[in-house]
C-alpha cells in the first residue's frame, strides 16, 4: 500500500513536471566522442530488484538482464536481434534429421575463480537442467535424451526434432556452471562471462566487474552497477546527478525532457514485451466468442499507442520480432457499434467485469479500458492488486475475469498451447499445430505452422494483445555500445563504452 | 523503584510475544508465496511445488512459528527465503541508512519544536503565537509523502542544493555526499514529526505555567518567562521524554514511507521490497526487530523518566 501511495505521488509530481509530452520515434545512436574510459563505470538503472541471484530457479527477466551473456554464458548465444551465434562452442552443427546436436568446446576458457572449463562441466551443467524439476526451463531440454562428451565435443541427442532447442540453449536451459562447484548461487557467482560479480546490496544495486582473465575479447568498461530505482521520475533525477549511465524501461513520453540537456539520448528497439489483456474463458460470459470479441473490438487499441508514446498494434500472441510472426489486423479493428451489437446477439447487455492488474503498471491502461469498454455498454470495475497477489489469485488460482500483465519473455507461444496455463485456452488444434511446428526440421515450415497456430489463437478471441513494446532506453551520449532491441529481457554489454 | 522495573519488563516481555503473534497471523493473511514468485510465470506448478517443499513452505503454520521462536532463543532472528541471508546481517546493513536517517529527523525534530513550542505558549493570545499553533497544526496534518516531493521539487529540482534521491553506492566511505543525501529526507520526516511535537511542547509549557509553583515563583518578583524558564520547564522537559518512544515509533513509520520515496537503501525500503517477495520468515523477523527496539525504547524512556521525576518516585 505504502509503495502503491508513494508511487501514485511521484507520478502526480512527474506528470506536474512534464510541460510536454512528446512523442519520438528516432533511434540516434549515441555518438561519441573523445577516447575510451578503460577504468570507467557505468550505471544502469533497472525497474525491479532481484529477489536473489539464483538464474537456475529464480524468474523474471531482470536475471536474464543482469547475468546471462555477462556473467554466465552458453554453448550458444544470441545477439539482440534475436540470430543464433557460437558462444563458449566455437562451432555447432544439426545433422539432417534434426536428432544430433553437436558443439565443439572452446579450449582456454576458465570460470571466474580460476578453475578451468571442461567438458565435463558441459554435460553436467545441462543434464542438472534437465533433470531438476525446480530449475526453469528445465522441461525445455525434456526432448534430450542423452548428452555425452568425446573430446571438446559436446553432443546432444534428441528422440524427435525440437526446433526450439538452439534457441533454448541460448537462454537459462544453456548456462555453463562448473561441476559441483561449491557456490552458493543465490548470493553469489561463478560464470565464464567477461564480468564477474562484484558487490549485491541486497535491493539496492548489483555491481559487476570486468573479468581480466576472460577468454574472448575483454569488456570495455571497468565495472557496471545495476541500480534499482522502480519510480521513473527518480530514475531520471539520478540520471540528471550522473549517478546512472543507462535507464532501461525509459516512459517515452518523457524523451524531450531527457534530451533537451544534450547529455542523454532515447534509443527506440524492438521488444517481444507483449501486453496481454487475458480473458477467462471458464468466468460467465466471457465462455462466449462473441463476448470476447466485442471487448477487443470496444478496444481503441490506436490510443494505447498514443498514451504509452512507444510500442506497436499487435493483434495476435507472436510479436514481430518472434518466429511465426504474422500481421493480424486483419482479424479485429476498432467498432464500438459493432461490440455492442455482437453483446446484444450474446445477450450480455449492460455486462459487469472485474479487471485484475498489478499496481506497478499504473493507471493509464486501466483508465483507457475502463472508458473504452463504458462505450460499448460493459461496465468494468478495476482491482489494482501487488504482483504477489496477481501471481497467485490470477496465475495459479487462475480466479479472475479479465487480467492485465506484461509477458517479456521472447517465443512464448507454448503457453496458447497448453490448456492449464492461466489463459485457460484448450484448442486441439492449436496444440498439435505447436508441437507439429516443434517436429520440424525445416525452420521455415516450422514457422508456417506457428503462424498458422497463431492465426487461430487470435480468432477464437482468446486474450487481447493491447500493444507490444518496444525496448526503450535512456543512454548518456558518452556511452556506446548499448543494444537497442530486446533490452527488456536480455541486456548483452560485452561492446559497452565510456568515454572521458 | 525494583518492582516497577520488573512490572515494566513484564509488560515488555509480553509486548512482544503478542507482537510475534500478531506478526505471524496477519503475514499468512497476505495472498502469495514465495515460492510462486521465486518461479515466475513461465514455470509449470510441478516445478514451483518442489521449490515450495525444498524451502520448507509446506510446512504446517504452527510449526513455522515454533521453528521462528525457537530460532530467536538460540539468537537466530531467521533468514530470508529468497536467498538464505541472515535477517540480523540485513539490518545491519541497511541500518547504515536508517539509524543515521532517524536520528538526524529526531534532531531536526526536537529543534523545530522546543523553541517554537515554548515560545508559542509564552506568546498566547498574541498573533505570532496563533500563526504557529495554527501553523504546527496544518504541517502536522501533512502526508509525509506529500511533504517529501514538494521539498524535492523546491530544493532538489528548482535549486538544484541537495540530490533528489538515492544513497552513494560507496555508502558512508564518502561521508559528505552520504550525508547529503539524507538531508532531504530527514526534513521531510523532522518537519512533520516536530510540528506534531510542537503542538506537545506547546500545552506542555501552558500547562507548567499554570502550575503553582511557577506562579508563587513570580509573585516572588521573577518576571513570567523567567519563572517558567526556572521553575517550569524541568517539568515540560520530563512530559517530552515520555513521549520520545512513540515519537520514535512516528519515525520509523515515516522512514518506510520516506525511504520508498528518495529511494533509501534502508530498512523500511527492504520491508516494503520483502513484503511484495513473499519473504515472510525475512518480514517477520525485521518487523519482530523493529516493534522489539520500538519496545525497548519506550522502557528505557519510561525508567529514565522514573528516576529524573521525584513526584513519580514519590507515588510508590
Amino acid at each position: 500500500m505504502l509503495r502503491r501511495s508513494a508511487l501514485t505521488v511521484s507520478a502526480i509530481v512527474a506528470g506536474a513536471l512534464v510541460l510536454s509530452a512528446c512523442t519520438s520515434s528516432t533511434s540516434p545512436d549515441p555518438s561519441a566522442s573523445g577516447s575510451v574510459d578503460a577504468d570507467a563505470s557505468v550505471g544502469i538503472r533497472l525497474a525491479l530488484p532481484p529477489g536473489n541471484l539464483d538464474v537456475r530457479q529464480t524468474g523474471g527477466v531482470t536475471l536474464d538482464q543482469i547475468l546471462i551473456d555477462n556473467v554466465y554464458e552458453g554453448l550458444v548465444s544470441r545477439t539482440p536481434e534475436g540470430e543464433i551465434v557460437p558462444n563458449l562452442a566455437t562451432d555447432f552443427e544439426v545433422s539432417a534429421d534434426g536428432l544430433t546436436y553437436t558443439f565443439t568446446l572452446t579450449e582456454g576458457v576458465t570460470f571466474h575463480d580460476g578453475q578451468e572449463l571442461t567438458p565435463a562441466d558441459v554435460v553436467w551443467s545441462l543434464q542438472t537442467r534437465k533433470d531438476t524439476a525446480e530449475f526453469s526451463d528445465s522441461e525445455r531440454l525434456a526432448g534430450v535424451t542423452d548428452i555425452t562428451a568425446e573430446g571438446q565435443v559436446i553432443t546432444l541427442t534428441l528422440g524427435t526434432p525440437d526446433t526450439s532447442l538452439l534457441w533454448n540453449l541460448t537462454g537459462r536451459a544453456g548456462l555453463i556452471f562448473k561441476k559441483d562447484d561449491k557456490v552458493d548461487y543465490k548470493i553469489a557467482a561463478n560464470g565464464t562471462g567477461p564480468f564477474s560479480l562484484g558487490v549485491w546490496k541486497q535491493g539496492d544495486s548489483v555491481t559487476l566487474l570486468r573479468n581480466e582473465d576472460y577468454w574472448g575479447e575483454k569488456a570495455k568498461v571497468a565495472e557496471v552497477a545495476f541500480v534499482i530505482i522502480g519510480d521513473n521520475q527518480a530514475a531520471m533525477n539520478a540520471a540528471a546527478a550522473g549517478e546512472i549511465d543507462i535507464i532501461t524501461g525509459f516512459d517515452a513520453n518523457m524523451t524531450a525532457n531527457i534530451e533537451e540537456s544534450g547529455d542523454f539520448s532515447v534509443q527506440v528497439g524492438s521488444a517481444t514485451d507483449k501486453s496481454v489483456l487475458a480473458m477467462n474463458p471458464t468466468a460467465g460470459k466471457l465462455a462466449d466468442k462473441r463476448v470476447r470479441q466485442a471487448i477487443r473490438m470496444a478496444i481503441d487499441h490506436d490510443s494505447i499507442i498514443a498514451a504509452q508514446a512507444s510500442g506497436q498494434t499487435l493483434f495476435g500472441p507472436i510479436p514481430q520480432p518472434d518466429p511465426g510472426y504474422e500481421d493480424l489486423s486483419s482479424v479485429i479493428s476498432h467498432d464500438v457499434a459493432g461490440a455492442k451489437a455482437l453483446l446484444a446477439e450474446a445477450g450480455a447487455e449492460n455486462l459487469e467485469l472485474t479487471l485484475t492488474i498489478p499496481s506497478e503498471y499504473g493507471t493509464t491502461l486501466p483508465q483507457i479500458l475502463v472508458s473504452d469498454l463504458a462505450e460499448a455498454g460493459i461496465n468494468l470495475t478495476v482491482e489494482p492488486v501487488d504482483f504477489g497477489t496477481w501471481i497467485t489469485d490470477v496465475y495459479s488460482n487462475k480466479d479472475y475475469e479479465l487480467s492485465v500483465v506484461n509477458h517479456a519473455e521472447p517465443r512464448d507461444f507454448e503457453n496458447w498451447a497448453n490448456p492449464e496455463y492461466y489463459f485457460l485456452y484448450d484448442n486441439p488444434e492449436v496444440q498439435r499445430l505447436y508441437a507439429e511446428s516443434l517436429a520440424q526440421t525445416d525452420q521455415a515450415a516450422s514457422d508456417a505452422l506457428l503462424a498458422e497456430a497463431a492465426r487461430l489463437v487470435s480468432e477464437d478471441h482468446a486474450a487481447d494483445w493491447l500493444y507490444n513494446w518496444s525496448s526503450v532506453v535512456a543512454v548518456a551520449t558518452n556511452v556506446t555500445g548499448v543494444p537497442s532491441d530486446n533490452v527488456n529481457s536480455r541486456l548483452d554489454l560485452a561492446e559497452l563504452a565510456k568515454t572521458e | 523503584m525494583i518492582k516497577y522495573a520488573l512490572q515494566r519488563l513484564g509488560l515488555l516481555v509480553v509486548g512482544l510475544v503478542v507482537a510475534s503473534v500478531l506478526i505471524f497471523v496477519t503475514l499468512r493473511v497476505l495472498p502469495g508465496d514465495a515460492a510462486q514468485l521465486i518461479a515466475g510465470t513461465k514455470a509449470p506448478p510441478e516445478q514451483v511445488e518442489a521449490l515450495r517443499e525444498s524451502l520448507g513452505l509446506n510446512k504446517p503454520l504452527l510449526s513455522q512459528y515454533a521453528d521462528w521462536i525457537a530460532g530467536i532463543f538460540r539468537g537466530d532472528l531467521g533468514s530470508s527465503v529468497w536467498t538464505g541471508s541472515p535477517v540480523a546481517e540485513q539490518l545491519i546493513e541497511k541500518a547504515e541508512v536508517t539509524v543515521p536517517l532517524a536520528v538526524m529527523s529526531m534532531v531536526i525534530a526536537m529543534a523545530i519544536a522546543l523553541p517554537f513550542g515554548v515560545y508559542s505558549a509564552l506568546r498566547r493570545g498574541r498573533a505570532d503565537g496563533t500563526a504557529l499553533s495554527i501553523g504546527s497544526q496544518v504541517i502536522a496534518a501533512i502526508p509525509v509523502v506529500w511533504a517529501g516531493m514538494m521539498l524535492v521539487v523546491v530544493f532538489a529540482v528548482w535549486l538544484d542544493w541537495l540530490p533528489a534521491q538515492g544513497f552513494p553506492r560507496s555508502g558512508w566511505d564518502d561521508p559528505s555526499r552520504a550525508f547529503l543525501a539524507l538531508v532531504l529526507p530527514a526534513i521531510t520526516i523532522g518537519a512533520v514529526e516536530g510540528a506534531m511535537l510542537l503542538r506537545f511542547v506547546r500545552s506542555a509549557t501552558l500547562s507548567a505555567m499554570g502550575q503553582d509553583y511557577v506562579r508563587t515563583a513570580a509573585a516572588k518578583g521573577l518576571t513570567r518567562r523567567a519563572a517558567l524558564i526556572r521553575h517550569g520547564l524541568p517539568s515540560v522537559g520530563l512530559s517530552i521524554i515520555s513521549i520520545l518512544g512513540l515519537q520514535f515509533a512516528g519515525i520509523v513509520v515515516g522512514a518506510v514511507v520516506i525511504e520508498q520515496l528518495f529511494t533509501l537503501p534502508g530498512i523500511g525500503r527492504m520491508l516494503v521490497t520483502d513484503v511484495a517477495q513473499r519473504d515472510m520468515p525475512k518480514v517477520q523477523g525485521e518487523l519482530l526487530a523493529i516493534t522489539a527496539i520500538v519496545l525497548i525504547i519506550g522502557f528505557v524512556v519510561d525508567m529514565v523518566h522514573r528516576i529524573i521525576d521525584p513526584r513519580q518516585r514519590e507515588a510508590e
